[in-house]
């Protein structure tokens, strides 16, 4: 008799799940779901798609060591240059707050001027290790379907960890510093050949 | 006839990859750059500077050249920028005639 209720009961989960998956691939073939990025997403897809992109990063960027020298002008002033040449377009630049990217992108790209309570794209974590872990493995890998690229092809990982140290620093920095830091002067040609 | 095609293919393909690779390299983005406006690090005060934070370390590589080409032909000759305006305005003229 249980064993029975048991058959049923199973027999009723198989062809809700046909259903339900049956539902599923009907959906995606009508081509109802709006894919315009002039559209936002509706809230359970963005929660779903949010929380598998945190949680996806996370686990691949836990491993990732840090440098120790994060913190040197040096590495600032090599970051700076790369941030201005391949990031400010997006992600904007001090006395800048917005671009035809950060207007016309879904989702929009953080404003890394910003400190990340600001912006709210810090991953909304606490543990500074992680989010320079986060960061990192964000510019070397990218974003499905973000607008943000893998830099990994053409940038070794120091040249990344460069633009890290100069992520850390960008918040606090006025106009004037950051045009400094990001320009190239004849000593820093010299430094560098 | 055969063998000129395949070495001009290899030669316009292989410059192909490395015109590609040079546009990744730094030294790239250093020829865009827009030279640093060193003029705001002349008129801070240097007493608040803190000389260990690595942002005004960088600011002071950056500039270096710069302050010191600028603090070195002002100081010894105290010329005034009135002086110089006169300078400039009496080559301009001389060079009109």
């Amino acid at each position: 008799m249980a064993a029975n209720k048991f058959l049923r009961c199973g027999k009723c989960l198989m062809i809700t799940a046909v259903v339900a998956m049956l539902g599923g691939l009907a959906f995606l073939y009508s081509g109802l779901y709006p894919m315009g990025a002039d559209v936002p997403h509706n809230g359970i897809t963005y929660w779903g798609l949010e929380t598998m992109r945190e949680r996806s990063i996370a686990r691949a960027a836990s491993a990732i060591e840090v440098p120790n020298d994060l913190a040197s002008s040096e590495r600032l002033l090599k970051g700076a240059a790369d941030y201005n040449a391949m990031c400010a377009s997006c992600h904007l630049k001090p006395g800048k707050n917005q671009s035809d990217f950060t207007l016309g992108l879904y989702p929009a790209p953080p404003n890394l001027a910003q400190k990340g309570d600001d912006h709210g794209h810090d991953g909304g974590h606490d543990d500074n290790t992680y989010a320079l872990q986060r960061q990192f493995w964000i510019i070397k890998h990218g974003i499905k379907a973000s607008g943000m690229p893998s830099w990994a092809p053409g940038h070794d990982d120091e040249r990344i960890w460069n633009m890290v140290s100069f992520l850390q620093r960008l918040p606090e920095l006025s106009t004037g510093q950051y045009q400094v830091l990001t320009a190239r002067s004849d000593n820093t040609k010299k430094q560098e050949h | 006839m055969r063998s000129k095609f395949l070495t001009l293919s290899i030669a316009i393909s292989t410059l192909a990859f490395t015109l590609s690779a040079q546009a990744h390299d730094p030294k790239e983005h250093m020829n865009n750059a827009e030279k640093p406006d060193c003029a705001a690090m002349e008129n801070m005060d240097h007493g608040k500077m803190d000389v260990n934070d690595p942002v005004m370390q960088a600011m002071m590589k950056q500039c270096m050249g710069d302050m010191e080409g600028m603090s070195g032909s002002e100081a010894p000759k105290g010329d005034k920028p009135e002086q110089h305006e006169n300078e400039s305005s009496t080559e301009q003229a001389g060079h009109n005639h």
